[in-house]
């Protein structure tokens, strides 16, 4: 066994890190990614979690909910402890100015140095990147566009959640914690890795085209020409009163190659939408219906065993409005069963990176 | 002026994805979601300097 995972919900941070230590022993760990509830005060679950693995590298960040092999869980702290064979090399970097273009290519020079090789000629299926952004910070596209301007490795992560305050959310690295930040770590697994992004919609044929935009703030003014939060109603079939109600079982989705990458409307502000990622002018969108998430997301599962043959390990980010769904229909325990027979780790974020910013989508990144 | 973004945009294909299909639909699949849609682009198509702009950046980032 080269991964294992370990939750706890014991009431202190000094407890349940004393738990997933003692649930780690024996076991050779050389990187460990967490993901905890704000329940435990964010300014010492990091350093708890680096002195219980000294010699480890340790980074994570917080939640609106947890995710652990067969369970969805709510303030706890969930981990996934890899040995040498399943992550042969890893560096960390905190990016702690997500405006900053300069500090994301200084992070990535990093990862050049450190692998002795130029981030732009590594080879997308030796190396994959991880990322945790400040939930709060509305930096993620930028950062994934720089990003993906700089590499051809993959990243795959989420934005950290604050289980619902919306207040403050942090991540963690190496026994500090930070704001308004990101952490990517550059892994080396020594296994095979692959991905599954999945979200649970179909196209209604609908197209609404972005055609007014104040793209910095994640606003659409006009849709088709029309006032956006007009053309929505319309779309949807629903008075402008009533649109809001629809957004989380109608948002809208840019279409690639048959995949939509999911835009989850926020709220309706005068005749605008605002929308939890930004929505460019000149983007076709299509109005898109919830499907059956428990269903899409065992093939999902089910398909990547199959390429894989087998799975060791399992990282999911799962937005905080899937977990909503969920627990509006009572499917929590059927969807963390999915994950039963998969080393699991995971969280319920404000945001999912793939490629890009999504939302109201499940990134997953598995291991052989 | 026309055909410049038809052509950036294959240059920036060729140069990132090295004749990988794979890479090259990641590559696409950027670019959508910076508002460029290569299936919009000919070489006949006006140059938008804000999609030549955006296309010169992702090229710069490379050298």
């Amino acid at each position: 066994m080269n991964i294992k995972t370990a939750f706890s919900v014991q009431e202190t941070a000094e407890r349940s890190v004393n738990d997933i230590a003692r649930q780690f022993e024996m076991f050779d760990t050389e990187m460990v990614l967490f993901f905890s509830s704000t329940k435990y005060a964010p300014e010492s679950i990091s350093s708890l979690m680096q002195n219980a693995f000294p010699m480890a590298q340790v980074f994570g960040c917080t939640t609106a909910g947890e995710i652990a092999s067969g369970k969805m869980l709510e303030n706890s702290i969930v981990a996934m402890a890899f040995n040498g064979q399943a992550i042969k090399d890893a560096k960390i970097e905190v990016i702690e100015n997500l405006h900053d273009e300069n500090a994301v290519r200084a992070a990535l020079e990093s990862f050049g140095s450190y692998f002795n090789e130029p981030v732009a000629d590594m080879d997308p299926a030796t190396y994959v990147g991880i990322i945790l952004v400040d939930g709060l910070s509305g930096a993620e596209e930028g950062l994934m566009e720089t990003i993906g301007d700089l590499t051809n490795v993959t990243f795959i992560g989420g934005s950290a959640g604050d289980d619902l305050k919306f207040a403050s959310t942090k991540v963690y690295a190496q026994g500090k914690s930070y704001s308004n930040a990101a952490v990517l770590a550059m892994l080396k697994p020594g296994v095979e890795f692959s991905f599954i992004k999945t979200q649970s919609f179909r196209d209604l044929g609908k197209s609404l085209e972005v055609t007014k935009a104040i793209e910095a703030q994640r606003e659409v003014v006009e849709f088709n020409g029309k006032p956006a939060a007009v053309a929505y109603a319309e779309a949807v079939g629903t008075s402008v009163e009533e649109a809001a109600k629809h957004f989380m079982h109608n948002p809208v989705g840019l279409f690639i190659e048959d995949e939509p990458y999911v835009r989850s409307p926020q709220q309706i502000k005068g005749d605008s939408m605002l929308f939890y990622c930004s929505v460019m002018e000149g983007m076709e969108l299509s109005l898109l219906e919830g499907t059956d998430m428990i269903g899409d997301t065992r093939q999902a599962l089910e398909l990547a065993k199959s390429e894989l043959g087998s799975i060791s390990g399992l990282v999911a980010f799962n937005c905080i409005l899937r977990t909503l769904e969920l627990r509006q229909n009572n499917l929590e325990q059927a969807y963390g069963e999915l994950f039963a027979n998969i080393p699991t780790v995971g969280f319920s974020s404000y945001g999912e990176e793939y490629i890009g910013h999504i939302n109201q989508t499940a990134t997953m990144l598995v291991f052989k | 002026m026309a055909g410049k973004i038809r052509q950036m945009i294959d240059s920036v294909i060729n140069q990132r994805a090295k004749d990988n299909p794979m890479l090259e639909r990641v590559i696409k699949t950027k670019l959508i979601l910076k508002g460029i849609n290569p299936n919009k682009y000919t070489l006949q198509s006006d140059d938008d300097p804000v999609v030549l702009g955006k296309l010169e950046k992702m090229i710069a980032e490379l050298k």
